[in-house]
C-alpha cells in the first residue's frame, strides 16, 4: 500500500496454530478490565470503506478489523483460517480449494462463496477502476480482464454449491494465501452493494459486515469512527473489546497531550518526539516493510554506470549513524533492497541469507580508494552530483546526510535538490536525475515485490541498472522455480547478493513508527504490510 | 437598494465564475496525478483508471464538463474520499469551521473595541500601554503558536478545556480565543488611534461645551465615527480568520474544512479543490459586500446608491 505501510506475512500458509496465540495465556476474564473500549489514534480520517476501491492504509486497517477473508493475518504475518475452515492447494500449485464454514454477515445474510467470486470480480473489473486490483495478477485471467480483453466472468474463481471456493492461478504463487487475507480479497454481500447503489459503503449504515466488529458510527467524512463488537461474527466468544472510538487527530503534538491526558490508549510518535520517549516504558517500536534507497542514472553518465563509483557511494555512508542520530525514529539500516522481517525460510531472515557486508558497510577507506579508481578510469578529475529527494522532514534529512557523508570523498562535490513527492516521481519516471531517494513498500509479504523492480523491463527501475544475472533469477523465481520453495529462495537470495555486488541501487533505511501504548492495552496485532493492526484479540487489562 | 443588491449579486456571479476558470486551468498545472497509489501502477493502467474518471479528456472538455455541473449543482465526487461527493464533503464538515471562525470574529471585534475605546480615553496612562502591548502582541504572534500555548496551558496543565476534538460550546473556546486574538488586536489598534483622533476635534470640544454627559460623548459621536475605518478592516480580517483556520483546525483536530484545502491540493483533488475554492471566494465576495453596506449605515455620507443628494 502507501509507501509507510507495507505488510510481511510468513509464506507457509499451514493452519497448523489454529486460534491465534496472540490470545495468549493472561486473556482469561478475570485480568480483564470491566470497561472493554479502545481509543485509538489514526494520523488521517477515514476515507472510504469500499474493499474494492479503498487504497490507503487507515481504510486498509478499518476493513481488516470489520472484515474477514478466506484467511485472516495473525502475529508473525502468519495466515490463519478465516471464513475457510480449510483449503486444500493441488500439486502444481495452481489450483486452491477452499472448504468454507457456515458464518453470516451482520444483518444476518449468510456468508456464502458466491460472496468471494462476486468481490473478486467487482475489484478487477476495469469499469470499478480500482487502484489495487493488480494485486489480481496471480488469478487466471485477471491481467486481461483489467485490460477488457476477457469477460469479467472467465475470472479464477468458482463457487461449488454454498460453501466450496475454487480457484485457479495462472502459475503457482507462493505467496497467494497472503493476498487471500488481505482486505482487497475479503467477501462483498451483492444484494447490499445493488440495495445502495453510489451511496454502498459511503457512511457506516450503507455497509455490512463479516469480520470481527462493525462500524456502528461514521458519516463518511468524520474524522472520529466507531466499531463495536459484532455478535454475529462467527468467533465472537473470543472478541473481547466492545468498542474501538478511532480518532483522526492530525497534529502529533495535540495527539500526544491526548494521550497523556488518558483521552487516547495509542499515539504515534513524530519529529523529536521518539528521541524523547525512547526510555518509556509504554515505548513501542514497529518495523514496516518499506525500504529508502538511491538510484544512480545509469543511461548515460560514465560516472554512474562505473560500478567502482558507485560503491565508494555506498561505502561511504555511515547507515547506523543515520538511523539512530539523525532519524531516530524506530528506522533501522537496510542491508538490501528487501526489508527484513519480510520474508523468511527455515528460520532464516532474507536479508540474512543474502547479505554483502561488502556493499554497505561503512569503510570510509575503502570507498576513497574506489572513488579515486573510478575518476581515473572515467578519465576526470573531479566530479560534480545531484542528489534530488521529497521535500518532506525524513526525506531532507536523508539528503543533509548523505551529502555530508559523500563530501568526505575527494574530488566530489554533492548538491542537493529537494522535490514535491509527484514532481521527483515524475522527474524519476522520465530519467531526469543523476542519483535520487526511492522508497518501495512491499504489497506482499514476499522478497519479489521489492525484487521485480529492478529487472530490465520494469518501469521501476528508474536508473536503468541492467544485470543479466539478476533478470535470469527473477525469470526462474516466478517461473520454472515457481512450485519450489527451496530453489524459489535461493533464486531471490541470489538475485539480492547479485544486486548488492553489483550496486545497482545504494540501500539505506527500513522505516519503522514508534507509538506510546498504554500498558494495560493487550492482545494487538501488529504486521509490518497493508492492514498493519488485528484487534480482534485486543482487550483491556485490568 | 435593491437595485444595488442586484448589480453587487451580479458582480459576485461575474467573479465566481472568474475564480472558478482560473482556478481550474492553474490547477491542471500541478505536477502529478489524482492517484494515491500512482508509485505503483503502471502507464496503461493509469490511462485505464482516467477513463474511468473522464481526466482523459482534453483539459478544456473537462472544463466545459465541470461548468455544466457545476450549475445544476453537482460539484463532483472527491478523489480522496471516493465515495462521497464533494458537495456532502464540504457541507458536514463547513459547519465547525463557520461556527470557530464567526466566533473568532465577533469576539476578537467586540473586544477590540472595548480595548481600543479604553486606551483611546485614558491616553498615555498604564491603561493606554497595557492596550498598546496586548495589540502588538496580538498581531505579531501567530495564532498557530497561541493555539499550542494554550492548549499546553489551559488544556493539559489547567485542565479547564478539552484539549482538542469536537464536542459542545466548550470545545470551541481555545480556538475562537486562538483565532479571535488577531482580529481583536488589528480593531483594538485600528480603534485606539480613530478614536484619539476623533476626541481632540471640534465637534467633540463643542459637545463637551454643550455640557454632555463623558459616556454619551464616546458612544455617541466618538464611536460611531471611530468605527468606520474598522469596517474596512473587517474584509481582510476574515480572510485572516479563513487561512488560519488552517492550521488551527488541525492542531485542535476539529472536523472542519481548512485541512481539507491543503490536502486536496497536495493530492490533486480536483472536484475538491473546486470545491473549496469556491466556497472560500463565495464567502469573501459575501464579507466584501456585508461591508459596503455597512459603510451606509455608519456612515451617512457614503450613500450606496451612488447618487449624491
Amino acid at each position: 500500500m502507501k509507501i509507510n505501510s507495507a505488510v510481511k506475512l510468513g509464506t507457509v500458509a499451514t493452519f497448523a496454530a489454529v486460534l491465534l496465540a496472540a490470545c495468549g495465556s493472561s486473556s482469561n476474564s478475570s485480568s480483564q478490565a470491566s470497561k472493554q473500549t479502545l481509543n485509538w489514534m489514526e494520523s488521517s480520517a477515514l476515507p472510504s470503506m469500499d474493499l474494492s476501491t479503498a487504497t490507503d492504509v487507515v481504510s486498509g486497517e478499518t476493513m481488516n478489523n470489520t472484515g474477514e477473508g478466506l484467511l485472516r493475518f495473525g502475529k508473525k504475518s502468519t495466515t490463519h483460517p478465516g471464513v475457510a475452515k480449510s483449503y486444500k492447494v493441488s500439486k502444481d500449485g495452481k489450483t486452491y480449494t477452499f472448504n468454507l464454514r457456515k458464518s453470516n454477515w451482520s444483518n444476518g445474510d449468510k456468508v456464502t462463496a458466491k460472496d468471494f467470486v462476486y468481490a473478486w470480480q467487482r475489484t478487477v473489473n476495469p469499469k470499478t477502476a480500482s487502484q489495487y486490483a493488480y494485486m489480481y495478477a496471480p488469478v487466471k485471467n485477471a491481467n486481461e480482464i483489467m485490460k477488457s480483453q476477457k469477460p469479467v466472468s472467465s475470472l479464477g474463481i468458482k463457487a461449488e454449491g454454498d460453501y466450496k471456493v475454487v480457484v485457479t492461478l495462472t502459475q503457482a504463487t507462493d505467496y497467494f494465501p497472503a493476498l487471500v487475507a488481505s482486505p482487497m480479497f475479503f467477501p462483498q454481500n451483492q444484494s447490499v452493494v445493488d440495495k445502495y447503489g453510489k451511496k454502498y459503503a459511503a457512511n457506516a449504515k450503507s455497509n455490512v459486515y463479516n469480520g470481527p466488529f462493525k462500524l456502528t458510527y461514521w458519516t463518511g467524512t468524520s474524522d472520529n469512527w466507531t466499531l463495536s463488537k459484532n455478535t454475529k461474527y462467527w468467533n465472537a466468544k473470543n472478541v473481547k473489546l466492545k468498542k474501538i472510538n478511532f480518532k483522526a487527530v492530525k497534529d502529533p503534538q495535540t495527539s500526544l497531550s491526548q494521550f497523556q491526558s488518558g483521552k487516547l490508549d495509542a499515539t504515534y510518535l513524530s519529529g523529536q518526539q521518539p528521541k524523547n520517549y525512547k526510555n518509556d516504558k509504554q515505548y513501542v517500536e514497529r518495523k514496516g516493510a518499506s525500504t529508502f534507497y538511491i538510484e544512480m542514472n545509469q543511461r548515460k553518465d560514465s560516472m554512474m554506470k562505473n560500478k567502482k563509483a558507485r560503491q565508494a557511494l555506498s561505502l561511504a555512508i555511515n547507515r547506523k549513524q543515520f538511523v539512530n542520530k539523525v532519524l531516530a525514529d524506530g528506522s533501522s539500516e537496510a542491508k538490501g533492497l528487501v526489508s527484513t522481517g519480510l520474508m523468511s525460510y527455515k528460520g532464516k531472515d532474507f536479508n540474512t541469507a543474502s547479505a554483502v557486508p561488502e556493499a554497505t558497510d561503512h569503510d570510509l577507506a575503502k570507498a576513497q580508494k574506489l572513488w579515486k579508481e573510478a575518476l581515473k578510469e572515467t578519465g576526470r578529475s573531479n566530479y560534480n552530483l545531484t542528489l534530488m529527494a521529497d521535500d518532506t522532514p525524513a526525506g531532507k534529512n536523508t539528503l543533509e546526510f548523505v551529502q555530508s557523508q559523500w563530501s568526505k570523498l575527494d574530488n566530489i562535490k554533492v548538491t542537493t535538490q529537494s522535490l514535491p513527492f509527484k514532481t521527483r516521481l515524475s522527474r524519476s519516471e522520465n530519467g531526469q536525475f543523476q542519483a535520487v531517494v526511492s522508497g518501495w513498500g512491499a504489497d506482499y509479504p514476499d522478497a519479489i515485490s521489492f525484487l521485480e523492480m529492478f529487472t530490465k523491463t520494469n518501469s521501476y527501475n528508474r536508473g536503468k541498472w541492467l544485470n543479466t544475472e539478476y533478470d535470469n533469477d527473477i525469470k526462474a523465481a516466478d517461473g520454472k522455480d515457481a512450485n519450489n520453495e527451496a530453489a524459489r529462495w535461493t533464486d531471490l537470495v541470489d538475485a539480492q547478493k547479485t544486486l548488492m555486488k553489483d550496486q545497482g541501487i545504494i540501500p539505506l533505511y527500513q522505516q519503522g513508527k514508534s507509538q506510546l501504548v498504554k500498558s494495560n492495552v493487550k492482545g494487538v496485532i501488529y504486521f509490518p504490510t497493508g492492514a498493519n493492526w488485528d484487534f480482534s484479540h485486543a482487550y483491556i487489562s485490568k | 437598494m435593491a437595485k444595488y443588491l442586484a448589480k453587487r449579486i451580479f458582480y459576485l456571479i461575474l467573479t465566481l465564475f472568474i475564480v472558478i476558470t482560473v482556478t481550474f486551468f492553474l490547477m491542471k498545472l500541478l505536477p502529478g496525478t489524482p492517484l494515491t497509489n500512482q508509485a505503483k501502477l503502471s502507464k496503461s493502467q493509469i490511462a485505464l483508471i482516467y477513463q474511468q474518471y473522464g481526466l482523459d479528456k482534453p483539459v478544456w472538455q473537462q472544463y466545459l464538463l465541470y461548468l455544466a455541473g457545476a450549475v445544476k449543482g453537482n460539484f463532483g465526487t472527491s478523489f480522496q474520499f471516493s465515495d462521497q461527493p464533494v458537495s456532502y464533503l464540504l457541507s458536514s464538515r463547513i459547519g465547525p469551521s463557520l461556527q470557530i471562525g464567526l466566533q473568532a470574529m465577533i469576539l476578537g471585534v467586540i473586544l477590540g473595541i472595548i480595548v481600543g475605546a479604553i486606551g483611546a480615553m485614558k491616553q498615555n496612562t498604564w491603561a493606554d500601554t497595557t492596550t498598546t502591548v496586548v495589540s502588538i502582541l496580538g498581531i505579531s504572534i501567530p495564532s498557530f503558536v497561541l493555539a499550542v500555548l494554550l492548549q499546553y496551558y489551559l488544556g493539559l496543565k489547567a485542565g479547564w478545556f478539552p484539549i482538542a476534538e469536537w464536542g459542545g460550546f466548550i470545545y470551541t473556546v481555545l480556538p475562537t480565543l486562538a483565532l479571535g486574538a488577531t482580529p481583536l488586536a488589528e480593531s483594538a489598534r485600528f480603534v485606539r488611534t480613530e478614536m484619539v483622533d476623533v476626541l481632540s476635534s471640534d465637534y467633540i470640544e463643542l459637545a463637551k461645551a454643550k455640557g454632555l454627559s463623558r459616556m454619551g460623548i464616546i458612544y455617541h459621536h466618538a464611536l460611531r465615527n471611530s468605527l468606520i475605518p474598522l469596517i474596512t478592516i473587517v474584509g481582510p480580517l476574515a480572510v485572516n480568520i479563513m487561512t488560519g483556520s488552517m492550521v488551527v483546525e488541525n492542531i485542535f483536530s476539529i472536523p472542519g474544512i481548512g485541512e481539507q484545502f491543503v490536502k486536496s491540493v497536495l493530492t490533486n483533488d480536483y472536484p475538491t479543490i473546486m470545491g473549496l475554492t469556491i466556497i472560500y471566494s463565495f464567502m469573501l465576495c459575501v464579507v466584501l459586500l456585508i461591508t459596503d453596506i455597512l459603510y451606509g449605515i455608519v456612515d451617512p455620507r457614503i450613500r450606496i446608491t451612488g447618487k449624491a443628494n
